[in-house]
């Protein structure tokens, strides 16, 4: 261990050295302890850091949130909300761990993988290793390295060429917690050339627990993922999730992430356009009441040429709640033909209530059509008294404004019933209710 | 029905528009309201609709008999007052369709009535889109977006004949419109015209009297009516102008 | 109009490259190279400073020493040596001139050169014009007439000598001393300036102008300039720079603060025209410069325009502090970067008061290897009821080796708030070139009618006297950047 240990780290460090050490490949124990020793020197972020500056770390930083160990058995129809309807390839975590008794992965066509990381990394060695890179043990992010060093478990998706899933991969993360404990779950996506899925991840839970959750995404020339997630998590939970992807020649990533839980969230979307045409949007909603604080932050890199971006985000935020929206899209010098736009619009509800918004730009390729907007504001008076003047009491007026507000983000979901699944979430928070 | 007496309002702010207005409307009555532009029309239909930014600062509004000045917006508008607005206000992201069926269910609990399940909603709303000639997609649309103005103007009037108002106030309905749109427009307020209920058109010009007939003219000047009488009146203005009343048109 | 017709020869007249090279052969006396406490002391009794003035420099300099060179902008800088350069500067003639006669020929022909009216024959022109050359404010013109006013324009050493109510009541009132590093080494080290007072309810009857330049070689320059409009009054302000072509950097680290009372209006327009640099990144000045305005009464108003063509590196935010009820703040700006250039520039419009309104219109300009940054924010403090914000950022890119960034960040507290940020980035089309050309226009001139359209809604909210120039100005800066 280097004397690079920043403030605060010490019982994660601690906590690194008394896990129960299990079987692992060689290449495994050295990269944990390389990402325990960048977490120890990053430490945690301060708001000094421009990433951070808006996020106020405390309910992380008071209390520590050592590794979950198994989590306890759970009834099925716990999982109620947010199973989705039809058939799916369903992986259940629970405490971020596999729960085999709920999920039911059902079969798989030829050259398509579904398991948990850790049966993966007993079996699939090879596709294990595309879940890390040299973010983990070399990068500025403190809880990517975290992660990297603690995780016990997470999903593994891989299709070969060719290979085309026709129904969605459900995936759940259940996070409880008697004691602070934080779940580390390491995940990969693996798309080879022209396959195709659709993923979808709910997290939700009990307890004050903190999901700190990373996939790696990496698309093959021409697949297609489709991805939806909803954060739901428990209103003692914190929940930071990172998603990091690369995407080939012509390769598509859309994504969805409607945010109503947690009490501090933050979603972080790395999305690398390496190959030329590729195309990534970035959609979602976050609605947030109380005092809860979420940021969604997405950073697009424009490395190949011709590719697009499109990203449009909604904040809705009320009571003494703060809405976080970061967006950066970057062309580099040889991007040319670039296409992005990205457009954030809030909602603030109440006098307490804040957003703050930087969309940011940085371009270095000429040939390129970029551009973004930002709004705040609160509902339309005008709208407002025109739904009353027809006789729409005050309270439902609003929740028609709000919904009407949100949902172009959700139309962004071509699939009718994954837009029905949200929709009904979107109704949920609408109605008021909390969990 | 409606029954003013010495209504004075004023914006917020403190500039007084209304003072000292008198007028009763009973049931089955039709009535215009006329005046040139700043003379306190819209204002008078705002103050009645309940719009926020007026007040009151005199006077009486009693509405069968209550007072109307305590109610909100929306209980107004199920107590049947209905107005159709100038500007009939976008609002993207509500959906027109179910806008009105959430305005129409909103006034028939309020009467102790079932609301309409989504195929019986869906009938009547069939029947009164022909009756102004509204194409089936516009429902499909964000409320009133996209609208031409023509299309606003009878969006109005089609919700007006959905929500079968006892009272319906029309501020400046007529104006935009072309020929054939206003011919429309009249045609639907004429066949809304019942011994139960009460309009009260607000306009500028007298063209659509020609189409529906008052049965009594208001002329409204710097906030107060300074004439009345049947619909004669209309061809009296139509051919000195306003100019007569000490203001300008 | 004679001042800028005068300008607009000289602008034909001159050769290639940055017109304004020169550099005037004039004794000077300067203070040796490098800052300590004692160099803040002879800067002070140099220029007859009272007691309290001297303290306030020192607290500043003390400050300074605390703080760090900001790294968060997009530019790269060099180290700066700041034990290398002169504080003080100030061409040697043995009192203040008196009156214009006494101005020593050879500055006034550096001023002829540049293109401004020092000559009262100027007063066609309509302007009063303060010239600071390197350290030290050398002619007031118009001075006796505006006085008749009431209206008080002069040097910042004068002010200090003949207002000193006026100075220390708003000296650091918006910009306070450990504001940032370049506000905290201004404070401390600051030559000379402008200083203008117009009193209640008078609406200034001619443009105030200030001509800023550096002439000695290794010497910063550190004006400070502060406008005060009294209730009720309304005053337009222009400020122009220039610098000679060296190898070396220079330091230009100035403050400007204005302070608009109730219902007074001040519009701040600058033309920034220092030596930026030769194609390859040599030389040029490093211009950071902390801007801010405070309408601190009800109905106030200030707009910054701004027309950034020159310099090096460019760091600079003109912002507006919006206390007054239904005050409004706006911020215009054109920023050009070609060859080496790099400028990060933008605004912050801080809303505290209710009803108040800010309009943030941007246009960046990138071409050679320059990066164009706008960085911006728009604050809505948690009492700003009813504030509103408009933002509007455009880009454009000329040729494949430059960069354009957009940086807003925007801070809503406040529900009844709304605030609009859009912007764009592109480029000139190659259909835009060819159809100018196949209309008979070379290349750069279709290069420079395109860029001015670009331009526009800022160029209109110049001054005429600027107008033109800033005109020509884009022309010239873009040269090289086609064919």
């Amino acid at each position: 261990m280097t004397n690079l240990v920043k403030p605060g780290t010490a019982p994660y460090l601690a906590a690194f050295r008394a896990r129960a050490v299990e079987a692992e490949p060689h290449w495994l124990s050295e990269q944990r302890d390389a990402a325990l020793a960048r977490f120890a020197a990053l430490g945690f972020p301060t708001r000094r850091e421009e990433a951070w500056r808006f996020t106020d770390l405390r309910p992380l930083e008071s209390a520590t949130f050592l590794p979950a160990e198994q989590g306890a058995a759970l009834a099925p129809e716990r999982l109620a909300p947010w199973r989705l309807d039809g058939p799916t390839h369903r992986l259940v975590l629970v405490a971020g761990r596999f729960a085999p008794e709920l999920s039911e992965i059902g079969p798989l066509p030829e050259g398509a993988w579904l398991a948990s990381t850790a049966r993966t990394l007993a079996e699939r060695p090879d596709l294990a290793r595309h879940a890390f890179d040299e973010t983990d043990t070399g990068g500025g992010q403190p809880f990517a390295a975290l992660n990297a060093a603690l995780f016990a478990d997470g999903f593994v998706l891989a299709l070969d060429e060719g290979v085309a899933l026709d129904r969605p991969v459900e995936i759940i993360h259940y996070g409880q917690a008697a004691a602070p404990a934080s779940l580390h779950t390491r995940s990969a996506v693996l798309l080879g050339a022209r396959s195709r899925a659709t993923l979808v991840e709910s997290f939700a839970g009990e307890g004050a627990y903190w999901t700190n959750a990373v996939a790696v995404v990496r698309l093959g020339p021409q697949s297609e993922l489709r991805h939806l997630r909803l954060q739901d998590e428990g209103a003692a939970a914190i929940h930071f999730a990172a998603i990091r992807a690369t995407l080939g020649r012509a390769a598509q990533y859309r994504s969805f992430t409607l945010t109503v839980g947690a009490r501090l969230s933050r979603s972080d979307a790395f999305v690398r356009l390496d190959g030329d045409t590729a195309q990534c949007s970035l959609d979602g909603a976050f609605l947030l009441r109380g005092d809860r604080e979420a940021t969604t932050a997405t950073f697009v890199d424009h490395v190949a040429p011709g590719c697009v971006t499109r990203e449009l985000f909604k904040g809705v935020v009320g009571d003494r709640a703060h809405g976080v929206f970061l967006g950066r899209i970057a062309v580099r010098p040889d991007a040319q033909k670039s296409d992005a736009h990205q457009l954030n619009r809030n909602l603030l509800l109440s006098p307490r209530a804040a957003v703050d918004t930087k969309p940011e730009l940085e371009i270095l390729a000429d040939d390129v059509k970029c551009s973004h907007g930002a709004t705040v504001g609160d509902l339309d008076e005008a709208a407002l008294f025109y739904l009353r003047a027809r006789g729409i009491p005050e309270e439902e007026a609003r929740r028609m404004l709000i919904e009407g507000f949100v949902v172009d983000a959700l139309e962004r979901i071509e699939d009718r019933a994954m837009r029905d699944h949200f929709a009904r979430h979107l109704g949920r928070w609408l109605a008021g209710e909390q969990r | 029905m409606l029954e003013i007496r010495n209504l004075h309002a004023q914006i917020a702010e403190g500039r007084k528009i209304l003072k000292g207005i008198d007028l009763a409307v009973g049931a089955g009555e039709v009535h215009a309201i006329m005046g040139p532009n700043g003379s306190g029309k819209s204002t008078l239909a705002g103050v009645l609709a309940g719009r926020p930014g007026y007040v009151v600062s005199e006077g009486s509004i009693l509405y069968e008999g209550r007072d109307l000045t305590p109610l909100t917006p929306d209980e107004r508008a199920r107590a049947g007052i209905f107005l159709a607005f100038q500007y009939p206000v976008e609002i993207p992201g509500v959906n027109n369709m179910y806008f009105l069926r959430a305005a129409l269910n909103a006034v028939r609990r309020e009467r102790g009535e079932a609301e309409l399940d989504a195929g019986q909603f869906l009938k009547s709303v069939r029947a009164k889109l022909k009756l102004l000639e509204i194409e089936d997609d516009l429902l499909k649309r964000g409320v009133n977006v996209g609208f031409s103005g023509g299309e606003k103007k009878r969006n109005e009037i089609f919700q007006m004949a959905m929500l079968e108002p006892k009272l319906a106030l029309l501020d400046e309905t007529d104006s935009g419109l072309d020929i054939d749109a206003l011919r429309l427009v009249a045609g639907g307020i004429n066949k809304l015209r019942s011994p139960e209920r009460a309009i009260v058109l607000i306009t500028h010009y007298q063209r659509l009297l020609d189409y529906v007939e008052p049965d009594r003219i208001h002329v409204l000047s710097d906030g107060r009516f300074v004439m009345s009488g049947d619909k004669s009146l209309a061809a009296e203005l139509e051919k000195h102008g306003y100019a007569t009343f000490g203001t300008a048109a | 109009m004679t001042g800028s017709a005068q300008t607009l020869d000289q602008l034909r007249a001159l050769g290639e490259g940055y017109k304004y090279g020169f550099v005037t052969d004039i004794e000077s006396e300067r203070a040796p190279p490098g800052l300590n406490e004692d160099v803040v002391r002879f800067i002070s009794a140099k220029k007859r400073e009272p007691q309290w003035l001297l303290d306030w420099r020192l607290e500043s300099y003390r400050h300074w020493q605390q703080m760090e060179n900001p790294n968060w902008a997009r530019l790269r800088i060099a180290p700066i040596d700041y034990q290398a350069a002169s504080y003080y500067s100030a061409p040697k003639s043995d009192s203040a001139p008196k009156s214009l006669d006494e101005v020593d020929p050879e500055l006034l022909r550096t001023y002829e050169k540049l293109g401004i009216p020092l000559r009262e024959r100027a007063a066609l022109a309509g302007v009063a014009v303060d010239a600071v050359f390197d350290s030290v404010s050398v002619a007031t013109t118009f001075k006796a007439k505006l006085g008749e006013l009431g209206v008080i324009f002069c040097s910042f050493g004068e002010a200090v000598r003949e207002h000193p109510e006026l100075i220390r009541k708003y000296l650091g009132s918006v910009v306070p001393q450990g504001d940032n590093f370049f506000a905290a080494l201004n404070s401390a080290v600051f030559s000379d300036g402008s200083f203008v007072y117009v009193p209640q309810g008078l609406r200034c009857p001619m443009e105030l102008s200030t001509y800023f330049r550096i002439n000695a070689a290794k010497t910063g320059q550190f004006e400070r300039t502060l406008i005060v409009a009294d209730k009720g009054s309304y005053v337009s302000y222009l400020e122009g720079c220039t610098a000679p072509q060296r190898d070396e950097n220079q330091l230009h680290a100035a403050v400007v603060e204005l302070i608009a009372l109730e219902d007074a209006e001040i519009k701040y327009s600058t033309v920034q025209n220092w030596y930026p640099g030769d194609a390859e990144g040599k030389g040029g000045i490093y211009n950071f410069v902390t801007k801010r305005g405070a309408c601190r009464g009800a109905r106030a108003k200030i707009s910054w325009t701004q027309v950034e063509t020159g310099s090096a590196i460019t760091w600079k935010y003109p912002s507006c502090i919006l206390e007054g009820d239904h005050s409004v703040g706006a911020f215009y700006s054109v920023a050009i970067t070609n060859n080496m250039q790099q400028a990060d520039t933008g605004t912050k419009m801080i809303h505290l008061g209710r009803n108040t309104s800010s309009t943030i219109l941007s246009k960046g300009i990138s071409a050679g290897r320059g990066q164009n940054t706008y960085r911006g924010l728009v604050r809505i403090q948690p009492k700003a009821e009813g504030a509103r914000n408009y933002t509007q950022c455009d880009s454009l890119l000329i040729g494949d080796k430059c960069g354009a960034h957009t940086v807003p960040y925007i801070e809503v507290r406040n529900p009844s708030a709304r605030v609009e940020h859009e912007a764009t980035t592109s480029k000139i089309s190659d259909d835009q070139m060819f159809y100018c050309q196949q209309r008979g226009l070379k290349p750069e001139d279709a290069l420079s009618l395109i860029v001015n359209g670009f331009c526009k809604e800022v160029l209109k909210e110049l001054p005429m006297e600027f107008a033109v120039e800033a005109q020509k100005l884009l022309a010239v800066s873009l040269e090289g950047s086609v064919g």
